[in-house]
């Protein structure tokens, strides 16, 4: 039963449905892609404002701002916004991502066009009520104290920190708690005035809709939207480590389990090496049965979970592992973790690990595009990172045809050896003695992630 | 009416609702089929996407349990991966990798869930390896131990080191006096490092027979080509005996019940919780247009109220999960640091108490009404989605159409039985409150 090699994939064609595109005059990519097996349409207006765009001195306007779209716009109240989407069962919201402000609207395609109506008034005249935004700022200041009692979270932040050291990639898309302390609404307002614009957005209307009446709307709601910057802004280069070795502590006393992190340089979105990298990566941290589910989960009981993954964006990546295990057994998960990318840097994969994960990768990847939504998101993607056109349509393909050589030399290239950082969140008294092997440690405490 | 596969095919009744006509078409594709063995199967073919759902629900969560094995309902989910007879130890997970599938489960109060998603060449190793554990579950003891360690390491993470899972556990223990709904899935940490094999063993034998379970495909297969593997690779297992009845022995609650968590937080939360009705009794559908109309989006009258107009909560939620015995209806309040939880109580039963007096604005129960209808078209947008939501509706509701009736079944909902609905189960003295109250100041 158990066949040494998978044999070659026929791969069964995607349905993809036409994609079109069209530049209105004032700038907008408009892209429309007609399914309809269910009276349901997605919308994903795409601006590149995201919060790497931030300055030092206002970070978290872009989400702070975009979250406040729909909070008062065009002469209407939050109220009269909340209702008319609410009333056709639609949502609709915004936020903003280390890149990208995305504005997002899922309806009954029935409603399509005047929900339409309502997404061209929040971005094009966004009132920021100065009642509105004091009241977001109090509820966005205890929303972010409360997310510091989440030890996944800390962990999170405490490793992208660690990671990324000063670059904008660093800091949480809301902000901490002090930038929001002192965002004002002349901000807000010239955020949207200066860097969010037609020229930098896509948009992106997925499900059943009728291509030529969906276009004419969009031209009629979003054709007159103006301002912005005329071009894309660049992401500021990033040098890698600041600190290598480093091992991060966020002191939470009472916990009697710990969440660690480890982190490393890894690779921009679009690099030449994309593929090798995420068949090897499935290898060593992807699905059930990848090399640290195993060792950690199956064969030691250490944890419920483990994984590894490469965080890709428009100027650089990281590469991480994530899990969690009672104090006691640390010592035991960080070697076990460590080891095993080791294992895998000097060695890669072999050829039938690799033929599983292929087969794993491509058998899922259609299920992947399923919804509306999921549509949206994926060309979105190819159009932000200028991936190549048939991206979507040649990704089993290329998943495919990796090779053994070309996963093993994408290990060792890019997995670490010395060049990582540990972040753990728990006890520290009962750590530092534990987990000073492995670098010059730094305690933090909950608030100074804040 | 379905198509019928077999001789063994199931007549049904149409329902006195009827199916929006944009679910029509997959109203239409069920083929329904029962094997001697005792088996449902429901197969719902298409051809959009080249892939297949397939799960398998079993008739047993933690309500099944008794004191002392609490948890073995989840601990055996978690054992259904180690290994059968013949696919061993670790083979499930890799087996389906390796033909592009992967795999999850769930275990809740009334039901143990498992589901493949995979390519839809697929069809008949999945088969073939769910059978092979419903038939042949091999409970190792090395396994075993292991796995009740990653249990142990899962409580710690869902439970012991996470506020909600903390506070929801105590709620759950307060509103139930007599019914197994008030321990928790997971199980306390004792019962689940003292489960014995034997326990496992049993429960297998009782729990995961044939006649316990319902199939669900849904997805790019040929229906007779499928119902044809089926019976081959199920066939052949033995029915088990009907399981015993859980008896619902909860007394009736006689007045409001409190209970503190003082853990290191940053802010209070509170967690209330009402006992509603069975997920089969007709106020069921009426409490989810109320939990909608509480809840869902930023007009809806909690969040409006005690979010944005008296800023009293920072989030609000309802939970309203259907149960095959009588269930919570609960409100979930996310605080400011320093805030008065009793303040933001007692605004919350003025809105309770305003509700089950003058009941929903007409405006209110068209929005929830819009709102659970376009939840219920955007849950059966993918394969996935279709047979979750099928099964579900056939084992809470007594069949897959109800389910897909639900929006003429909510439309016909009025205003009037909203608010008796609220005046019957949201009362003060049904009510469960938990207090988290933030010990230490955990570094304000």
């Amino acid at each position: 039963m158990r066949r040494e090699r998978t044999e070659g994939m026929k791969l069964r064609p995607l349905h993809l449905p036409p994609h079109e595109v069209r530049v209105l005059d004032n700038g907008l990519t408009l892209h429309v892609v007609k399914r309809s097996s269910l009276p349901l349409v997605a919308v994903r207006l795409v601006v590149r404002a995201g919060s790497a765009f931030d300055l030092p001195g206002e970070r978290g306007v872009a989400d702070f701002a975009s979250r406040l779209l729909r909070r008062g716009a065009a002469g209407k109240s939050a109220d009269e916004i909340s209702e008319a989407v609410d009333l056709v069962g639609a949502a609709l919201g915004g936020y903003a991502n280390e890149e990208n402000v995305v504005v997002s609207l899922s309806t009954p395609s029935r409603h399509l066009e005047a929900m339409l109506g309502i997404l061209g008034q929040i971005v094009r005249e966004p009132d920021f009520p100065e009642q509105e935004v004091e009241l977001a700022r109090r509820r966005t200041l205890a929303q972010l104290a409360n997310e510091l009692d989440d030890p996944g979270t800390l962990a999170d932040r405490a490793l992208s920190r660690a990671v990324w050291g000063h670059h904008p990639y660093a800091f949480e898309s809301s902000g901490g708690k002090a930038d929001v302390e002192r965002l004002t609404r002349a901000q807000l307002v010239a955020f949207h005035r200066e860097r969010f614009g037609p020229k930098v957005a896509h948009l992106f209307v997925v499900g059943d809709v009728d291509v030529e009446g969906v276009t004419e709307v969009i031209q009629r709601t979003l054709g007159g939207w103006a301002g912005g910057p005329p071009f894309a802004p660049e992401v500021p280069a990033w040098s890698g480590l600041e600190k290598p070795g480093e091992v991060v502590i966020v002191d939470k006393p009472e916990q009697t389990q710990v969440q660690l992190r480890i982190g490393a340089k890894g690779v921009r979105r679009g690099h030449p090496d994309h593929f090798p990298l995420v068949v090897m990566n499935a290898v060593l941290g992807g699905g059930f049965t990848s090399r640290l589910v195993t060792e950690i989960r199956v064969k030691r009981g250490l944890s419920y979970g483990a994984g590894s993954a490469f965080d890709m964006l428009s100027a650089g990546g990281s590469f991480t592992v994530s899990s969690f295990t009672r104090t006691e057994s640390i010592n035991t998960l960080i070697d076990v973790a460590l080891t095993e990318v080791e294992r895998m840097r000097a060695k890669g994969p072999s050829a039938k690990e690799l033929a599983t994960v292929q087969r794993y990768i491509c058998g899922l990847y259609p299920g992947r595009l399923e919804t509306n939504e999921a549509v949206a998101g994926a060309i979105a993607d190819v159009v932000h990172y200028g991936l190549p056109q048939d991206w979507i349509a040649s990704y089993r393909e290329r998943i495919s045809e990796v090779t053994v050589r070309q996963a093993a030399e994408a290990a060792q290239k890019y997995l670490f050896t010395g060049d990582r950082v540990l972040a753990l969140v728990g006890n520290a008294e009962a750590l530092k003695p534990l987990v000073s092997r492995y670098g010059p440690i730094t305690v933090l405490r909950p608030t100074d992630l804040e | 009416m379905p198509r019928r596969a077999s001789s063994v095919a199931v007549r049904t009744k149409a329902p006195p609702f009827p199916i929006l006509p944009a679910l029509q078409p997959i109203a239409e594709s069920v083929i329904e089929a029962k094997l001697p063995n005792g088996l449902t199967v429901r197969l719902l073919p298409s051809h959009e996407v080249p892939t297949c759902s397939f799960y398998t629900f079993f008739r047993v969560g933690s309500r099944n349990e008794r004191p002392g094995i609490t948890g073995i309902s989840h601990l055996f989910e978690h054992m259904m991966f180690n290994g059968a007879k013949k696919y061993g130890p670790g083979q499930f997970d890799r087996v389906l990798e390796s033909n592009g599938g992967t795999s999850n489960a769930y275990t809740s109060t009334d039901l143990t869930v498992y589901y493949e998603d995979f390519m839809a060449e697929a069809l008949e190793t999945v088969i073939d390896l769910e059978s092979d554990r419903m038939k042949s579950l091999q409970v190792t003891p090395k396994m075993l131990e292991s796995e009740r360690q990653v249990v142990m390491e899962e409580r710690r993470l869902r439970v012991d080191n996470e506020i909600v899972g903390m506070v929801d556990e105590e709620l759950s223990t307060l509103l139930w006096k007599a019914h197994p709904y008030r321990w928790p899935v997971i199980g306390w940490m004792k019962d689940i490092e003292n489960i014995r094999r034997e326990d496992c063993l049993e429960y297998f034998r009782t729990y995961y027979a044939p006649n316990n379970a319902i199939i669900y495909v849904s997805g790019d297969f040929e229906p007779n080509e499928a119902l044809k593997l089926l019976k081959k690779h199920y066939g052949t297992i033995k029915p088990g005996p009907p399981p015993a009845r859980v008896v619902d022995s909860e007394p009736e609650q006689k007045g409001e019940r409190r209970a503190e968590v003082r853990h290191p937080a940053q802010a209070p939360m509170l967690m209330i919780a009402w006992r509603g009705p069975a997920s089969t009794h007709p106020d069921t559908l009426t409490l989810d247009v109320l939990q909608y109309a509480l809840s869902v989006g930023q007009s809806s009258r909690l969040t409006k109220s005690l979010v944005f107009e008296q800023e009293l909560a920072v989030g609000v939620s309802v939970d309203w999960t259907w149960r095959l015995d009588p269930g919570a209806f609960t409100v979930m309040l996310e605080l400011k640091p320093g805030a008065e939880p009793l303040r933001t109580e007692a605004a919350l039963y003025a809105e309770l108490e305003k509700v089950a007096k003058e009941g929903l604005t007409p405006r209110e129960l068209e929005k929830a009404k819009n709102n659970l209808s376009a939840h219920l078209l955007r849950e059966l947008a993918t394969n996935n989605g279709r047979a979750h939501a099928l099964g579900t509706y056939e084992l809470m509701l007594g069949h897959w159409r109800e389910g897909l009736a639900l929006v003429s079944r909510y439309e016909a909902i009025t205003a009037e039985q909203v608010r008796a609905a609220a005046a019957r189960y949201l009362s003060a003295e049904r009510r469960a409150v938990v207090t988290l109250v933030p010990s230490n100041g955990a570094q304000a």
